[in-house]
Parts: structure tokens; C-alpha cells; sequence
């Protein structure tokens, strides 16, 4: 596994000129995303995930740490060569229409004209924007420019795309297909890095996740072992008396009934195996046995609970009084 | 090249959605026919037979008047006129270029594409110049492809003239950049770039003030001050003079004109660098 995108201890502390406030908006941050796979970068507000996605496009330079894209490092332009973007809140010059803002943007990606004279509208028609080519730019709503914003990342075929709230604005359907687009791209090797607050399509887009809290990251996997429960189990057969329940308990499970089936949680794996056992010798028909999971939206507010403060940004750093002359 | 010729389509395409183009076009066209109408002459058989200035018929006395002299002094009246307004003008339409470039939910799009921020920032300056750049070309040689219409008379220095103008707009332009850059604010870039343009044509009599000056330190500022700045006074003289051939000149002060073209290119040198070195820099 290559990584596409590597980074390595990014920090990035935020001076305001003439004011002794300064943010630490990342803290040390490793990143590696890998050709094929859709990384999802969770956070609560200014926790630092623009911060990354910037430092990673060269927009903002990081206070220390190491960032490369395609073996490049980020200060070179030659690494965005093969990366799209699309920046949170973007703007494109109002005065362009749909169809000459992809070929300005791609011809600055270094698309030829006769490449984008099929390219553009075949994006045009992947974001369902066709009929809207030769309108201006700022006749389109916020749905519309963010699927234009969209396109505008892929007009050159990229195979990095780095995506910051992408769905912002769009409706349910609109979603479904981003994601439906953004799992296309991978399969056919595009790895891709993503911004959301809707954990639910983190959820169903994304291979691996990190969440970010004032600058580091708190937790970072599979999304399938960051929502695991341990060894619980919803377990469902019959008959399922109490004195089964009890001998569970005895061999040190935790057992209890909810409605209709049982909450049973083991020691590891040969311990539940014992378990089920115990209960087929006694003559129990087991219909169900599956892992229970908590959704990714429990173990991101847990995670985000568990900081000193609920506060949101990054670190404020402010000198201490002392010292300071009056 | 592909960067440089889609940034200058942008530039051109957005002076056109602004009303830039437009404006540009009908204010300069306006001050032709403006001018066009304000000078009437009388040309007969090549021999000018009579002249009018704002209707008012030109007393011609008893000699006849050169018909090319009076073209040439009316061309350098022109292009002094013009120095002036299409350098504002230019300015007006291009001091948002690097603004609008830097605003939040724009320069992201740009900077992510493989392009190194000096290239993009200076292909910019090369669209907004080329956007002047045509308009000076459109006052000058409508101008000239008049006076030659109505009298039969060209003189090329009058086209050439053009050069130093745009020679003036670049330098000013690049210290817009500058400001732009920094400030990241259209009305600034203007305000100051005007500033600089008004306070060097005053400085453009820097001897004098230094003379009236009570102090040394004061004195030493001043002239400071105009070697630094851009010879905005010095070089709207040299067009004139250029354009006249120095035929016209009564105020015979003399300009050194390798310090006052020496000095201000590399005022837009230096403005232009360090746009350059302070975009490069930027975090946004
Ligand atoms: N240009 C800047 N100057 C100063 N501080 C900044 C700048 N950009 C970001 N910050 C600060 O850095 C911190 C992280 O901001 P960032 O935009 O990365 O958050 P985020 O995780 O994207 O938040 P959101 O979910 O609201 O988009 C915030 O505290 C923010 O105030
Ligand atoms: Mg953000």
C-alpha cells in the first residue's frame, strides 16, 4: 500500500498580526491516505480540518511537520498536478459561465483544449448540471455551485481528490449520488480525502477516519473497529430462561435482556464460543449472534466530550499576564 | 503558456462582465470626440485656411500658420492630456485584479491548481497590462487616425508617445499590485496608488521645496522621496517634449532622462518583486 498523501507531525500555529493571540490549529498531525481508499476527517468546528486540507494544497504553510502528495513535497506546485479540490465555501468568478469556468480551471491543471472539449460535458452531465452550462456562474444556487464545484475538481482526472464538506448545500439526492460518484473514483484507484460534519455519510462513503479535536487527532481507524463494542453481542435463540442467563454470569459475562433478545458481552473470542456452547448443551436454537456497534456519531460526541473544554477552535495560546508591562 | 493565456482570458472576460471594458471603451471614445470637436480646421488644398479652438475662430495674423506645426503642437497637448487619463483610467481598471484574487473561496480554486503563485500572480499583471495596453493603443491611434483623416498630416512619434504612457501605467500598476497584495483592498490600491502619483508630480519639483526647506534632514527627505518614487511629473513632460520632437518646448529644463527612466522602472521592479515575494508568502 503507497501512500498517495503522507504527513507527517503537521503543527500549525495562527499569529494575528499587531494582537499576542496566537491559535494552535494542529498539533502534530500524521496523515497517510493510500491509492483506492476514501479517508474521512471528522472534527468539531475549527478543530482543524481546513487547516490540513490547506496545508496540504501549499494554501497555508505549516509551523513545522512534513507534507508530501505523490512523493512531492507540498511546496512544490507539481504536487497538485494530479489532485482535485474543492475548497469549503468556494467562490468562482461570477462572470464565468459553468462551461468556461471548467475550462479555465482545467487549462490551469494543464488540460488541452481538445480534451475538454469532450471533458466538459461529460462532467457537466455527471453532476446533473447539463442544461445549466452556458449560464453564469452566479445565477446558480448553493447546491448547484457546489456540484459545479465538483466538477471543477475532476476536469482533470485526478488521483488525489481532496474534498472539504462537499455535500454542503445539496440535497438528499444530490448526496447520494456525490457519494455514489466519490465511491466510483476510488474503485478506479482515486484516493480521497473528505471534510464532513454528516457522520452518517462518513459512515457510509469512507474506508478509514480520523477525528480531529483543537488540532490532534484523538482517534483514528477503520470506522468498522472505532465503533465496535468490545466483545458485546446481540444474542437471540430459545428457549432463553433465566437460569441460563445466571450461568452465563458465572463464567464472568455480562448478560442482560432487552426487548426480545439478550445483551451479552464476553471476555474475547474463546470465552463467547464457551458461551454459545453452554447454551447449545442446553438445548438452546440459536438464531442470532451479531456484534452490536455504537454509530459513529456516539464515539465522535464521546470523543469530543472527553476534551477538557467544549470550547470551539483551536488553542488559544495568549502569553501569560505576568511580566507584562502595565 | 496554457496558465498564462487562461489567466489573461479571465482578466479580459471579467473587465467585460464588470462593465470595465465598456466604460473603458466609452469614456476613451468619448474624450476622442470630445477633442475631435473642440478643434476645427480649415484644410484647404493641404494649406490650413482657418482655424477654430472650442468654436472660437484662431487669430491667424498675416503669416500663415505651419498646418504641421499646429497638428504637432495639438498632438503633444494631446498625449499630455492622455498621460494622465489613460493612466487613471488603467488604474481604475485593474487595481481589484489582485483583490478579487485574494479572496476567501477564490484563491483557494487557484492555488490548488499546479501553478506556482508568482507565475500566477504576474500573469495577471501581464492580463491587466494588456488590457491598458490595448485601450492606450485605441486613444492614441484613433486619435492620430483622425488627425490624418482631417489634415493629412501623421506623425509617428505621436503613436510612440503611447510607449511612455504605458511605461507610466506598468510601474504604477505593479505598486497597485503591491498594495493589492497586502491590503487585499480595491478602494487602498487605488487611493494609494493615486497618492504616489500626485505627491511624485509635486516632488517633480523637488529643488525648490528643498531650497524653501529650513532644515537639512527635511531637505534630505524630500529629495529622498522623489529618487524613490516614480517620475510622474518628469515623464509626463518627456512625453510631451517626445511627441513634439522638442520642437514646442519653452520651459527648457533639461530631464535626464536615463535617472528618471532608471528610477522609476525599478520603482515597478521593486513594487513587482515584492508583490511577488509577499503573495509567495501569504497564507490563506
Ligand atoms: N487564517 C487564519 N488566521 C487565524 N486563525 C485561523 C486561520 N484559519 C484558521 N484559523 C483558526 O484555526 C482553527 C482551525 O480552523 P479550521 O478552519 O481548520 O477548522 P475546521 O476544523 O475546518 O472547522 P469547521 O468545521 O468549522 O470548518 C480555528 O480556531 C480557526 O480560528
Ligand atoms: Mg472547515
Amino acid at each position: 500500500m503507497t501512500a498517495v498523501l503522507s504527513a507527517e507531525g503537521l503543527s500549525k500555529t495562527f499569529r494575528t498580526p499587531f494582537s499576542r493571540r496566537q491559535v494552535r490549529a494542529l498539533d502534530g498531525l500524521d496523515l497517510q491516505v493510500a491509492a483506492g481508499e476514501v479517508f474521512g476527517l471528522l472534527g468539531p468546528n475549527g478543530a482543524g480540518k481546513t487547516t490540513t486540507v490547506k496545508i496540504l494544497l501549499g494554501l497555508t504553510h505549516p509551523t513545522s511537520g512534513r507534507a508530501e502528495l505523490f512523493g512531492l513535497p507540498v511546496s512544490d506546485p507539481g504536487s497538485r498536478r494530479r489532485v482535485g479540490y474543492l475548497p469549503e465555501g468556494h467562490r468562482f468568478p461570477g462572470y464565468l459561465t459553468a462551461r468556461q469556468t471548467l475550462s479555465v480551471f482545467g487549462r490551469m491543471s494543464g488540460v488541452s483544449d481538445s480534451d475538454l472539449k469532450a471533458r466538459i460535458p461529460e462532467l457537466l452531465a455527471r453532476v446533473r448540471l447539463s442544461d445549466w452550462g452556458d449560464v453564469k456562474v452566479k445565477r446558480f444556487s448553493k447546491g448547484m455551485t457546489q456540484r459545479l464545484g465538483l466538477a471543477s475538481a475532476l476536469v482533470h482526472r485526478p488521483d488525489l481528490l481532496l474534498l472539504d464538506e462537499p455535500t454542503d448545500g445539496v440535497d438528499p439526492v444530490g448526496r447520494r449520488e456525490i457519494r455514489d460518484l466519490l465511491r466510483e473514483e476510488a474503485a478506479r484507484g482515486t484516493a480521497v480525502l473528505l471534510n464532513s460534519h454528516l457522520l452518517s455519510e462518513i459512515e457510509a462513503t469512507c474506508d478509514r477516519v480520523a477525528v480531529l479535536r483543537k488540532g490532534k487527532a484523538v482517534a483514528a481507524g477503520r470506522i468498522a473497529d472505532l465503533t465496535a463494542q468490545g466483545f458485546a453481542y446481540r444474542f437471540v435463540g430459545a428457549p432463553m430462561d433465566e437460569a441460563l442467563l445466571g450461568l452465563f454470569r458465572e463464567s464472568g459475562a455480562a448478560a442482560e435482556r432487552v426487548n426480545g433478545h439478550v445483551k451479552l458481552t464476553a471476555r474475547d473470542a474463546a470465552h463467547l464460543n464457551a458461551l454459545v456452547d453452554a447454551a447449545r448443551a442446553r438445548g438452546v436454537l440459536v438464531t442470532e449472534l451479531t456484534p452490536l456497534r455504537s454509530t459513529l456519531e456516539d464515539v465522535f460526541v464521546d470523543l469530543v466530550r472527553a476534551g477538557e473544554t467544549d470550547e470551539a477552535g483551536g488553542t488559544v495560546i495568549t502569553p501569560p499576564e505576568e511580566g507584562r508591562p502595565r | 503558456m496554457k496558465v498564462l493565456a487562461a489567466n489573461v482570458e479571465e482578466v479580459f472576460r471579467e473587465a467585460a462582465a464588470r462593465w470595465t471594458l465598456v466604460a473603458y471603451a466609452a469614456l476613451s471614445t468619448l474624450f476622442i470626440a470630445l477633442f475631435a470637436a473642440a478643434v476645427n480646421l480649415d484644410v484647404v488644398d493641404g494649406a490650413l485656411a482657418g482655424a477654430k479652438l472650442f468654436g472660437k475662430q484662431l487669430e491667424m495674423g498675416p503669416r500663415s500658420v505651419d498646418l504641421d506645426k499646429l497638428v504637432l503642437g495639438f498632438e503633444s497637448g494631446f498625449s499630455g492630456f492622455l498621460y494622465v487619463v489613460a493612466t487613471f483610467l488603467a488604474v481604475f481598471a485593474t487595481a481589484h485584479l489582485v483583490p478579487r484574487l485574494q479572496e476567501k473561496g477564490t484563491i483557494d480554486l487557484y492555488l490548488s491548481r499546479p501553478v506556482g503563485r508568482v507565475p500566477l500572480l504576474l500573469s495577471r499583471y501581464v492580463g491587466g497590462l494588456l488590457l491598458a495596453g490595448l485601450n492606450v493603443v485605441y486613444l492614441v491611434g484613433a486619435m492620430g487616425l483622425l488627425i490624418w483623416w482631417k489634415t493629412g498630416v501623421v506623425h509617428p512619434r505621436f503613436f510612440l508617445g503611447g510607449a511612455i504612457i504605458l511605461f507610466t501605467i506598468a510601474t504604477l500598476m505593479a505598486f497597485a499590485f503591491l498594495v493589492g497584495v497586502v491590503t487585499s483592498s480595491t478602494a487602498v490600491s487605488i487611493m494609494a496608488t493615486f497618492a504616489v502619483f500626485f505627491l511624485a508630480a509635486i516632488l517633480s519639483g523637488h529643488r525648490q521645496i528643498e531650497a524653501a526647506l529650513a532644515t537639512e534632514w527635511a531637505a534630505a527627505l524630500v529629495r529622498g522621496f522623489y529618487w524613490v518614487l516614480p517620475k510622474t511629473g518628469q515623464l509626463a513632460q518627456a512625453t510631451v517634449d517626445f511627441v513634439s520632437g522638442g520642437q514646442l518646448s519653452r520651459h527648457k529644463v533639461e530631464i535626464d532622462y536615463l535617472a528618471v527612466f532608471g528610477t522609476t522602472g525599478l520603482f515597478g521592479l521593486v513594487s513587482l518583486a515584492l508583490s511577488a515575494l509577499f503573495f509567495r508568502r501569504k497564507d490563506f
